[in-house]
């Protein structure tokens, strides 16, 4: 089908940029580090393929990581207690217990989730994924579980359009890489409107509510289920039926759970319970699931409840931010003031790979790094990584980066003389550089590092496209299954408007102590 | 002309040596042979050859940008020489494998800045390099640092951040700390140019005081008439080669080069 292909396409075009990139750095992390030939190899497939001929009992106790989706409402989404549940959550539950093996679900966001697979750091992917051929030549699928589709939904207030012939000359907003994205581009021309594409369902129907585009088409499940839940959005037009989801996994490997998957979505199916699922979130009669569940939450949550309600959530992910932060500025320091150090130093092969460590992080964005270590390390040493360990490396190895620049700066500007000084009275270069020069570059330096600091917890806020739980990441996580994006994030950048004060505070307080102003 | 004069003044020199009879070659503290210094393409120095004996006190006068403060500094490895030697104290200070912070315990230096650490007291200041490198008791030092202070007339200072004194008590407390390495040399590098006026005579008064005690000093100095009174030698430098020396009273008295001549009656 004509949608199919483009999706496919989108998705093609994606990893192969992806491996692109990783390429470009696994050059540059040979250059820097100088590691040599490291062989990169695909450990991967030894490990999966051993069991493949065996029978479906061979999952049995065993542990599978799922990777998915961060905001794919009613698929997958968190509750006001931060678990992640949905229909695809509820069914992989439902499959996994049936079946006798365990799941360890991975919230990352599609396209996250799909590198993640392609990785090896997760073992299947499970996020409202439609099975189309391009995606089957990489991919092995599952039974269809859904069968799914597009609708247009405009905001709730707008009598104007009636209809796709009302959209010319206005922008229609669709989500990047999915199926209602394809559908909006193949008829923007017949209807002379254009397609703005954003990452997020939330985000669409914000930017359809505050005018700033007319429609939006979106996946007809995820829609209904949005304006159930009072997004303040309607449709005028009917669904578009579309490709059926499946979940996946790398092809040729993970056969026994993916017969194990088969084998228990049929059981869910025969027993009923398949049905309940569906209908816990689209209703009893899922094509009049937005009627039923609009009655159900018609009543808006007050502001205050909503805060109580994301209140766990939300300190979960201050908690987050503030330990990253910490882990990371530690080591940040550590590296800021010895490269820092090698930068200054008048041996030129050690202030050259300072010089260089600085150009490299200083060049390149906080994602590229973030991506690359939890998605791209993996794939050359052949196992997974701690997404905490991966978050610390990318943020303190950017911000030692500017640290570093910040004690050769505060170093050079303590006065020549303070050196000559030092030196003239038979002081070597490390005792005039302990005792004389880096007292009074730590007073000079103190503020540019408090800021670096605050930078740095402002920049944790990054890790949530790796699917790193800080604050906004659960902010992100609230809202995609409330849609109430406004308040939420109101909330959001007050706790860190809050924090960053508080942190300021203290660190000033410890500059005045220190440095005796 | 200029060559034939120094030729003479050298064996004037020599002659006062001789006659003075406590400037034998034995005593040689400082060896400089054929010194050379460039920054850049700017050649600063251009072959320099000068021996100082112990208890010599020297000034170095001449116009701005002759080389002086350059000289000054390659004598205790601040500025590495182009080509040339040094033998400081018997060790060759221009080769790079000589351990310069061994030799640069033996020579004070004083900058026309002071250089104090701001981030210690005045005490602290002086007891800094004794008890680091010398690993002098620290009540020993302390002790020592205010016996220092007293004979430069700064005692009360003792504890004092260096920030809150006048430029003339810095100058003191700079000369105090070099002093508390027992150095066997001093050099200082235009030592009152920052200076105002009416700071000078007491930081003045601290090198005469040294002068009477024997120390080996150098001076890069604009104070000419103090120059004449306190040195043993004067050497007049020009656009980077010693033009003319000798005794004050040869150097300011009779002099012979027509660039000196001409260097004295604009600054006299």
């Amino acid at each position: 089908m004509h949608i199919e292909k483009k999706i496919g396409a989108v998705v093609m075009r994606r990893a192969s940029q992806w491996r692109m990139m990783v390429g470009m750095m696994l050059a540059l992390l040979l250059c820097v580090a100088g590691l040599g030939s490291l062989g990169v190899s695909t450990a991967n497939a030894a490990e999966d393929t051993a069991a493949s001929t065996e029978n479906v009992a061979a999952v049995k106790g065993k542990t599978f990581k799922v990777a998915t989706d961060t905001t794919f409402a009613p698929f997958e989404f968190r509750d006001s207690s931060g678990q992640m549940v949905g229909i695809d959550m509820d069914m992989l539950r439902a499959i996994a217990k049936d079946q006798g093996f365990t799941v360890e679900i991975q919230s990352l966001g599609f396209n996250a989730a799909l590198q993640a697979l392609s990785s090896g750091q997760a073992d299947g992917v499970i996020a409202g994924m439609s099975i189309t051929d391009e995606r089957k030549a990489v991919y092995d699928f599952s039974d269809p579980y859904f069968q799914s589709g597009v609708q247009m939904a405009i905001a709730k207030n707008n009598d104007e359009i009636k209809g796709y012939e009302d959209l010319k000359g206005k922008t229609v907003v669709a989500k990047t890489g999915a199926e209602g994205e394809a559908f909006a581009k193949k008829n923007a021309k017949k209807y002379g409107y254009t397609v703005k594409s954003v990452d997020q369902s939330a985000t669409m129907y914000e930017m359809v509510k505050s005018g700033n585009a007319a429609a939006v088409v979106d996946d007809y499940p995820v829609l209904a289920y949005g304006i159930a839940q009072g997004n303040g959005l309607k449709t005028v037009t009917p669904k578009v039926p579309g490709a059926s989801y499946g979940f996946a996994v790398n092809k040729g490997q993970n056969e026994d759970l993916m017969a194990a998957f088969n084998t228990g979505l049929a059981h869910l199916k025969e027993t009923g319970e398949y049905d309940k699922i569906l209908a816990k979130y689209l209703g009893e009669d899922s094509t009049s699931s937005a009627a039923s569940n609009a009655n159900a939450s018609s009543t808006k949550k007050s502001f205050i409840d909503l805060a109580a309600d994301s209140f766990p959530a939300l300190m979960t992910g201050l908690k987050n931010t503030l330990l990253i932060t910490a882990i990371s500025f530690v080591i940040a320091l550590v590296l800021g003031i010895v490269l820092g150090l090698m930068r200054v130093s008048p041996n030129p092969v050690l202030a050259w790979i300072a010089r260089v460590y600085v150009a490299i992080f200083r060049g390149t964005p906080i994602l590229v790094w973030a991506f690359f270590f939890y998605f791209g390390i993996p794939q050359l040493i052949g196992h997974s990584i701690n997404i905490w360990v991966a978050g610390a490396l990318t943020l303190s190895l950017n911000s030692g980066a500017y640290l570093v620049e910040i004690v050769r700066g505060a170093i050079e500007s303590v006065n020549k003389g303070q050196m000559e000084g030092a030196r003239s009275l038979g002081l070597n270069y490390g005792q005039a550089m302990r005792k004389v020069i880096l007292p009074q570059a730590v007073k000079i330096g103190t503020p540019a590092i408090i800021n670096q600091l605050v930078i740095m917890l402002k920049d944790s806020s990054l890790l949530l496209a790796i699917g790193f739980g800080e604050l906004l990441y659960q902010a992100q996580q609230i809202y995609a299954a409330n849609f109430r994006v406004t308040e939420t994030l109101l909330m959001v950048g007050v706790i860190y408007f809050v924090a960053i004060t508080l942190l300021t505070w203290l660190a000033n307080i410890v500059d005045r102590r220190m440095n005796k102003r | 002309m200029s060559e034939a004069t120094n030729a003479t003044n050298a064996t004037n020199t020599q002659n006062d040596a001789v006659k003075n009879g406590d400037m034998q070659k034995s005593d040689v503290v400082i060896d400089v042979k054929d010194l050379r210094k460039s920054f850049g393409g700017n050649e600063v120095l251009k072959g320099i050859n000068c021996q100082v004996h112990a208890g010599e006190v020297i000034s170095i006068i001449g116009p701005s940008g002759a080389g002086k403060s350059t000289f000054l500094r390659c004598l205790n490895g601040l500025d590495t020489p182009s080509s040339g030697s040094i033998v400081v104290l018997g060790d060759d200070i221009a080769d790079p494998k000589t351990n310069i912070d061994k030799t640069r315990e033996h020579i004070g230096m004083v900058f026309q800045h002071f250089n104090l650490f701001p981030n210690m007291t005045v005490a602290e200041n002086i007891t800094l390099a004794p008890t680091l490198i010398k690993k002098v008791p620290a009540d020993k030092a302390r002790a020592r640092a205010l016996e220092l202070l007293r004979m430069v007339g700064l005692e009360e200072k003792a504890d004092a951040n260096p920030e809150s004194l006048s430029g003339g008590q810095k100058q003191r407390v700079a000369i105090a700390r070099s002093l508390a390495m027992d150095p066997q040399i001093m050099l200082f590098d235009e030592a009152t140019s920052a200076l105002d006026p009416e700071m000078v005579g007491d930081v003045l008064q601290v090198i005469r005081d040294l002068a009477k005690k024997g120390m080996t000093m150098l001076l890069v100095t604009h104070e000419m008439a103090f120059a004449r009174e306190v040195s043993t030698r004067v050497i007049f430098t020009d656009a980077g080669v010693i033009e003319e020396e000798g005794t004050p009273e040869q150097v300011f008295g009779n002099p012979q080069s027509p660039r000196l001549r001409s260097f004295l009656s604009k600054v006299l």
